[in-house]
């Protein structure tokens, strides 16, 4: 019972928060002024487009009707709420009328999982493994040396490493492209060798931008653990010192970490905008920044929903496996 | 002691071995990748020939939704050649002299009666569609009807708004009337700017197909060029000139003269440092709309880039849209006179054009662009009455010599090559602008009832503190937006509190459209215009078309307009384009104007456009003028149609 009501508990508070979310984006959508016919309209006769007003007018009722604008607020959130839990139809995007949101979002997400999963795993285990090292046998020069490349690196603008790497190994050495190009009909070999070879300029700039701060907070982390009592201990009764290190300073120093992990997974959803407008690379970053520009909020609200839902999602795991990681949560 | 050493020895051999073999693997996927990196330039990133592609930067950036391009059915990004190379109009613009030439038509079109509401249209014989249907007369009287039959097509207003019927007479003849006088016919169904709003499609593709359903890709176009691949993501597209290219609308007006690129390809790198380091190592050979600081790059980085002049002021002057600060003439204190021209006095235009682009910038007193063809048209013809213009108390604000003081600031600065004589610079620079008289302004303002507070800075005639919003767009049209701030900083020094808030595209065009602002750096579409007619911008003056606040509209958004202007562009339309009073019409439109000011025009658009000589040549350029570098619009296929291989 008392697993069962954990449990229950923790998908009753996922439930709300993921509802409290939409609802705030709906109305933050709905508080931001842009109107997204006008808008469309503007940046349609900025290109050279003149109308007359009676046109202009028809073209505003034809948008509307598709845009699904018609009704009261009330109305358009309720059907905002059916679309989002029942249809799981976020409505057709406004800047690329009349594709649905879903088939945009379905065609970016596998671009941004792949990379920043990938990377985030890699900066962290990478990350991580370093900076235990160098926490634990601080007085080395490979660890001070660790360390300062690491306080180099973390507080660097994002945008400067990566631009920085793009000029060395696209322009200088041309060894990536300077933007990604993928050809190959999808899942040939030529394609996955493709998405690789593309991938790995963008991966290699996140895993050295998020390296930085894994290495310094877990160097951090482990210094103070390694000076507790138990640790100590477990030295002085000649414990095995790979065994101290995974099996004591190690487990204690991830705990934090784990949690990290998760909402920084949780956050891919949201894409990675910088990194995917800086190398072209197709994923959500690049989709919510082109909604944003066009004011194409069932496109931002889409985005921003499967975010919330993955942060949410990614903290209830989290939470159902905490008990396994820390023994004290577990007898609590 | 023997056998401890052994194994170590033999693990620093395993050592040794797992280091070369973990060396090796790294230099093996190193090699592995350099090879996959573009092979030397031989062929494209798609694999083509490269000395046989055009690359072409995608303006405008990535597009969603690649794979449809049906014109009507979605709000497509045309980017890619959709605009370009899949639809030619009927009738096209020159814009060098602003006069337009039949494209898919044979000739202009021939009015059949004396108001101007029936109109005989004589097509192109010879051309066929990609696929090898002839392009007829059934095709245009399809895409006419189709658009007046379907209600849902959002982008169909302009042929339901002037169109009664489209008929055919034969295969190359087709009979028009409308539902009102019509003199600009060719302007209205043709392409002045940018892009025609009738675009043509082939009948035997659409005439089974749902139009609102149907995504028309791979697009079937009369253009000697079709798409080949795309990518889903919609970074690039490539497009290959077809077997039967003779047949094609640009070979057909070209007596039979063949394209000389077999490739091109649209291709978007992401923002402007990856833009500039693409061309810098020729991955592309045309690149739209950067900054003069990426310019300035460039040129250091690869010596056969070019833009429009050889030299100072680098950047092609003739883009028909000019920058200034549009006011909200509906909103108080900015619906008075006295304000905008107390702004407009307090201006140093000389600091604005070096704060915004360095001073490479043609100013511009007037409301039309200081394009050449305009600059023969209304700017040199005028610069005598604006000498003698005077505000009501008799104050004449006229300055003549603002082209030679940006010149002296410019040769101060080091630039080189700049025109010796006056009459030179102010061709190049403009022919004057405002005084920058800030006693002059404070006495029209207190006229009206401002006032200054202690500290200098100005009140509102109710005594609170006044703030002017300038809205400004935010990382895209790059003038616009530091035009905002440069103009900002000088009137804050003035004495008066500017606050410029930069807005995406969504809410800069939402508030214009609504009225919901005071003042904006804006641009469309009464500062456009690309041929002595202005009538393709300026018409919407009109009182009809001014709202009030809160009603959305996509013309006068400034709300401005008075019963003179009216009573001209009413005179105006219903003469046609050629007609000798059209230029004094519109010069008493622009004398209106000025005297109202609704707009604060500043300066023309400095367009900065590289190319790339190391594949190809023939570019247009100012010693090249045979067309403007205008690569968006659909005088692309024009310049395809002329530039040559050059032997790289």
């Amino acid at each position: 019972m008392g697993t069962l009501r954990f449990i229950l508990v923790r998908l009753l508070n996922f439930v709300l928060v993921v509802w409290v979310g939409v609802t705030v984006v709906f109305v933050l959508m709905r508080l931001i002024p842009t109107d997204p016919i006008e808008a469309l309209i503007g940046s349609m006769t900025s290109q050279g487009t003149i109308m007359s007003e009676a046109a202009l007018d028809e073209m505003r009722r034809v948008l509307s009707d598709a845009f699904g604008l018609h009704g009261s607020i009330w109305e358009q959130y309720g059907r905002y709420l059916y679309r989002n839990f029942v249809s799981f139809d976020f409505g057709p995007s406004f800047s690329s009328f009349p594709t649905p949101v879903s088939e945009l979002i379905g065609r970016a997400v596998p671009w941004t999982i792949g990379l920043l999963i990938t990377s985030t795993v890699i900066g962290w285990v990478v990350g991580n493994v370093i900076g235990l090292l160098a926490g634990v046998y601080p007085n080395r020069r490979l660890s001070k040396a660790v360390e300062f490349v690491a306080i180099f690196v973390y507080p660097l603008p994002y945008y400067v490493l990566a631009l920085g790497l793009s000029i060395v190994l696209s322009y200088t050495f041309r060894v990536f492209p300077l933007s990604a190009v993928v050809i190959g009909e999808p899942w040939t070999l030529q394609f996955v060798w493709n998405v690789i070879y593309n991938s790995t300029l963008p991966a290699l700039s996140i895993v050295i931008g998020l390296m930085g701060w894994w290495v310094i907070s877990v160097k951090a982390l482990s210094s103070g653990v390694q000076e507790e009592e138990f640790v100590r201990f477990a030295r002085l009764r000649g414990v095995a010192e790979h065994r101290v290190l995974t099996q004591y300073i190690l487990r204690n120093t991830l705990l934090p970490q784990v949690t990290v992990l998760a909402i920084q997974i949780g956050l891919i959803f949201s894409g990675s905008i910088l990194t995917e407008i800086l190398f072209q690379y197709p994923g959500l970053g690049t989709l919510i920044f082109s909604a944003v520009v066009q004011g194409d909020y069932n496109l931002m609200m889409g985005v921003i929903q499967i975010s919330i839902i993955a942060v949410a999602g990614a903290i209830f795991l989290v939470d159902l496996t905490y008990p396994f990681i820390d023994p004290r949560i577990r007898y609590r | 002691m023997r056998s401890d050493i052994k194994p170590k020895v033999r693990e620093e051999q395993m050592s040794a071995i797992q280091h070369k073999l973990f060396g090796l693997a790294i230099a093996a996927g190193v090699i592995g990748l350099v090879m996959q990196a573009p092979a030397a330039a031989q062929t494209t990133e798609v694999g083509t020939p490269r000395a046989e592609t055009l690359i072409v930067d995608q303006l405008g950036g990535t597009v969603t939704s690649p794979f449809k391009a049906n014109p009507y059915a979605s709000i497509t990004n045309m980017g890619q050649g959709g605009n370009q190379m899949a639809f030619s109009p009927l009738w096209e613009i020159h814009t060098p002299t602003g006069e337009m030439f039949p494209f898919l038509a044979a000739e202009m079109p021939k009015a059949l009666n004396d108001d101007f509401t029936e109109f005989e249209i004589k097509l192109r014989a010879g051309i066929t569609w990609s696929d090898g249907e002839s392009f007829n007369a059934d095709d245009v009287v399809f895409t006419a009807q189709m658009l007046l039959d379907n209600e849902d097509i959002p982008i169909r207003g302009v042929v339901v708004d002037n169109l009664e019927s489209m008929t055919k007479v034969d295969d190359l003849t087709v009979r028009v009337k409308t539902t009102k006088p019509l003199p600009r016919f060719e302007k209205v169904f043709g392409s002045v700017i940018w892009g025609p709003s009738f675009r043509v499609v082939p009948e035997h593709v659409f005439r089974d197909e749902d139009v609102m359903a149907f995504d028309f890709y791979p697009p079937v176009t009369t253009a000697p060029y079709v798409v080949v691949d795309g990518d889903p993501n919609g970074n690039w597209k490539l497009w290959k000139k077809r077997d039967d290219w003779a047949d094609s609308d640009l070979a057909v007006l070209n007596n039979g003269r063949e394209p000389a690129p077999n490739y091109i390809l649209w291709r978007f790198y992401g923002p402007e440092e990856k833009r500039v380091l693409a061309m810098a190592q020729n991955d592309l050979d045309v690149l739209m709309d950067i900054s003069p600081d990426g310019w300035d790059v460039l040129r250091n980085a690869n010596p056969n880039t070019e833009v429009w002049f050889p030299g100072f002021p680098w950047a092609n002057m003739d883009d028909p849209c000019e920058r200034g600060i549009h006011f909200n003439t509906r909103v108080a204190p900015y619906d008075q006179w006295q304000v905008r021209w107390a702004l407009a006095l307090a201006t140093n235009i000389v600091d604005v054009s070096i704060n915004t682009f360095n001073g490479m910038l043609r100013v511009s007193p007037l409301n039309a662009p200081p394009i050449q063809v305009l600059m023969e048209t209304y700017h040199q013809p005028m610069a005598d009455w604006l000498g003698d213009f005077a505000l009501p108390d008799g104050y004449k604000p006229f300055d003549p010599d603002v082209a030679l003081r940006i010149a002296e600031w410019l040769r101060a600065d080091g630039a080189e090559g700049l025109p010796e004589t006056d009459e030179e610079l102010r061709a190049l620079f403009g022919v004057g602008w405002w005084k920058q008289d800030t006693e002059k302004a404070a006495e029209l303002l207190e006229s009206v009832g401002f006032s200054r507070d202690d500290d200098g800075k100005w009140l509102l005639p109710d005594g609170t503190p006044w703030t002017l919003f300038i809205n400004a767009p935010a990382d895209f049209e790059v003038l616009s937006q530091r035009l905002a701030f440069a103009v900002a900083n000088v009137w804050r020094a003035f004495g008066v509190n500017v606050e410029v808030q930069q807005l995406q595209g969504g809410p800069f065009w939402t508030n214009y459209n609504t009225g919901d602002y005071q003042a904006g750096s804006y641009w469309w579409p009464n500062s456009c215009a690309v041929a002595p007619d202005l009538f393709h911008g300026l018409e919407t003056w009109h009182e009809r078309y001014v709202k009030d606040v809160g009603v959305s509209t996509g013309n006068n958004r400034e709300r401005y307009s008075t019963p003179e202007i009216s009573a001209l562009i009413d005179q105006i339309v219903a003469l046609p384009s050629d007609d000798p009073q059209i230029v004094p019409l519109w010069t008493e439109v622009l004398q209106e104007l000025v005297v109202g000011m609704p707009v604060i025009d500043m300066v023309g658009t400095s367009k900065f456009v590289p190319v790339n000589t190391t594949y190809w040549k023939n570019f247009p350029s100012s010693e090249n003028y045979y067309e403007g570098p205008w690569w968006w619009w659909t005088t692309f296929k024009v310049i395809v149609g002329e530039i040559e291989p050059s032997g790289s």
